[in-house]
């Protein structure tokens, strides 16, 4: 497989359609963040373009062509908070991710479905800075160091937040299951 | 439902680390917008290249004397006349269509401006043949418009609004302003 640092050089060097090889690479794993960051798929895909031409409008700012990945992470989470904060004004609900849904396997549909339910419910209800933490660290495994780097916040408020919002889940979700 | 409020944490977990499988025509909306992107910058580029490019010219102090002349003539000439402004031409804005289709042999558009004929304007493929790209003169209105890849597969544009035509086809819409 050719390296990010490979293609980064071939976009800046002026073969635009290599571009088409780093945005398929990161689509699914950049998007993951985006549709949980932003509960809705049509929002996710929307800042998950922008960020995409936005990386590559700004390709020359990524010092280090090995760091393509980190570095276009940074600017979705970015777009995800431009995103959120206007989904927030138009009150929009979070939605159920119909894909994700009818791809479950069938012995076990009623209970994922509830069970994605849930968590997307739980999760609705995080503070935005909140869940921003909680899925850089848990979903996407990230070192606190690294997490403040990319969103600009020190580690010891990254890592309150972090357990914020694992108390907050762990309540609702606990309060789910009594009822 | 759970054993240990432990486990609710790791099953949200497990739940939100499960792939996410995004929609592939993402990859031919975010070139198309990259594509559009760099035609306009490029040919901005070339013209401010151009432009602000610094050149070296000799003059001989004789030949600078008359240069000076003429252009203080010309000054002089132009302060005297009355100002004329010419009204804006009312003709067709250029538009230009790009498609991302790797491995395609062909790739035409086709659309109200060419009656839907897929022999009319044929795309032409850049660099390692994954875009294609025409650009055409359009006046002012809204068109209707696909590309036809391979002379048989009917693609709408994934940048632009889409609309399905009478035949459950899908198409998009472009509007020219005038």
């Amino acid at each position: 497989m050719t390296s990010d640092a490979e293609i980064v050089r071939r976009v800046r060097d002026g073969d635009t359609a290599a571009f088409a090889v780093l945005v398929a690479r990161y689509r699914d794993r950049l998007g993951r963040y985006a549709v949980h960051m932003l509960g809705d798929r049509g929002d996710a895909e929307e800042a998950l373009q922008d960020a995409f031409v936005r990386a590559y409008r700004s390709l020359a700012r990524c010092r280090e062509d090995g760091q393509f990945g980190p570095w276009l992470f940074g600017i979705l989470v970015n777009r995800c908070r431009t995103a959120g904060r206007r989904a927030a004004r138009r009150h929009r609900m979070f939605v159920r991710d119909e894909v994700s849904l009818e791809r479950a396997s069938a012995p076990e549909t009623s209970d994922r479905a509830e069970w994605d339910d849930t968590v997307r419910w739980a999760m609705e209800r995080l503070a935005p800075p909140l869940r921003e933490a909680f899925l850089l660290k848990h979903v996407e495994d990230m070192e606190y160091e690294e997490m403040s780097r990319l969103t600009g916040t020190g580690v010891s408020a990254l890592k309150m937040r972090v357990m914020r919002a694992r108390e907050q889940l762990r309540a609702l979700l606990t309060e789910v299951e009594r009822v | 439902m759970f054993d240990r409020e432990e486990d609710v944490l790791d099953r949200v977990i497990d739940q939100l680390r499960r792939p996410v499988e995004m929609d592939p025509t993402l990859d031919a909306a975010v070139m198309s917008r990259v594509a559009a992107g760099e035609d306009r910058l490029g040919r901005l580029a070339a013209v401010w290249d151009w432009v602000s490019r610094p050149r070296d010219i000799a003059v001989s102090p004789l030949a600078g004397l008359g240069l000076a002349a003429v252009l203080v003539g010309i000054v002089v000439w132009l302060a005297g006349r009355s100002p004329q402004i010419a009204a804006p031409a009312a003709g067709p804005s250029t538009v230009q269509f790009v498609v991302v289709a790797p491995g395609a042999a062909s790739v035409s558009l086709v659309g109200d401006f060419n009656d839907w004929d897929g022999g009319a304007t044929p795309m032409q493929a850049t660099r390692n043949g994954a875009l294609w790209s025409v650009t055409v003169p359009l006046t002012p209105g809204r068109y209707r418009y696909a590309f036809l890849v391979n002379g048989s597969r009917w693609l709408a544009d994934p940048a632009a609004p889409r609309v399905q035509d009478d035949f459950d086809a899908p198409s998009s819409v472009v509007t020219v302003g005038g």
